[in-house]
């Protein structure tokens, strides 16, 4: 869910919030493992922090700017304890 | 072995190119060398690394970082290691050797899809254990074989076994796509895929 009120979704976006950047919420083109993963009931949320990059998955040339690749790791850096520090859920008390 | 750390280079970014020289590439991928390197990277970390064969040759890695409150639900961060074949004759670089141009470009198969994660997980994991934060909830980074061709011999079969429910997952992160502006894009769902094999019978 990306509802607001979701707390995994609120973590993340909280988080990349506070790094200013802005997030365009889509639905997947084709299909990946998440598919099987949200099958079994678990949320999931397609994320690659990859900006100002043409989208070449699967094409001649693909490549990433070390910068941008860089940036991503400090992107992980802040959403990683986000999502580790999400409070106990009514379902896990 | 095959570390390599040309001077002035981010160790993070070197260790990015490492990986992207391992041919993990379709149809035969080197599972192998992507094994050998998850437990290098599990060693570094002194994180337990366990693997499960779902199929033989299809092994998924799972590099748990136990959190504090190990009885909440987990967190995933999970990534593929195989990557899609090359027409090399179309890329300007060998799609294999991690070529890094004067503007700081990278060009392999899986700088984007999706070798840039995995490493951005292991290395924000590496800067947080470094400097001693520990996780509430249990992180788990899994290493999943097969995803390119459909994930029947990795994550399909896999969510249906013991051993993935027992894992206790909350939250599962995966990959997504480029944005070519300043905005990042954020998959909250997908299109399921329908296959279908045509037969074109002839003389």
């Amino acid at each position: 869910s990306t509802d607001e009120s979701d707390p995994w979704w609120n973590a993340f976006s909280a988080s990349c919030k506070e790094m200013n950047m802005t997030l365009k919420k889509e639905i997947f083109p084709a299909a990946t493992d998440s598919r099987f993963i949200r099958a079994v009931g678990i949320p999931a949320i397609g994320f690659s922090p990859m900006n100002r990059t043409p989208i070449l998955l699967h094409d001649h040339n693909e490549y990433l700017n070390e910068q941008v690749f860089l940036k991503g790791i400090s992107v992980y850096e802040r959403i990683i304890p986000a999502l580790a520090s999400v409070a106990a859920l009514p379902n896990e008390a | 072995g095959g570390q390599s750390f040309p001077e002035g280079e981010d160790p993070s970014v070197s260790l990015f190119r490492d990986y992207l020289r391992l041919r993990t590439v379709h149809p035969e991928p080197d599972y192998d060398a992507a094994l050998r390197f998850l437990d290098r990277i599990a060693e570094e970390l002194e994180l337990p690394l366990k693997k499960i064969e779902v199929f033989p040759g299809r092994v998924i890695s799972i590099m748990t970082w136990e959190g504090t409150n190990p009885t909440l639900k987990s967190i995933l961060l999970n990534s593929h290691t195989d990557v899609v074949p090359v027409y090399q004759e179309h890329w300007k670089y060998d799609a294999f050797s991690a070529f890094k141009d004067a503007e700081g470009n990278i060009y392999a198969r899986g700088s984007q899809d999706m070798k840039c994660v995995t490493i951005q997980y292991i290395q924000a994991v590496r800067r947080l254990k470094a400097r001693g934060w520990k996780p509430t909830r249990t992180l788990h980074l899994m290493f999943v074989p097969d995803e390119e061709v459909g994930g029947y011999k990795g994550m399909e079969t896999f969510v249906k076994q013991p051993e993935f429910h027992k894992l206790n997952i909350g939250f599962a992160l995966d990959e997504g796509l480029a944005n070519p502006t300043d905005a990042f894009t954020v998959f909250y769902g997908e299109r399921n895929p329908w296959w279908i094999t045509v037969h074109c019978p002839g003389s």
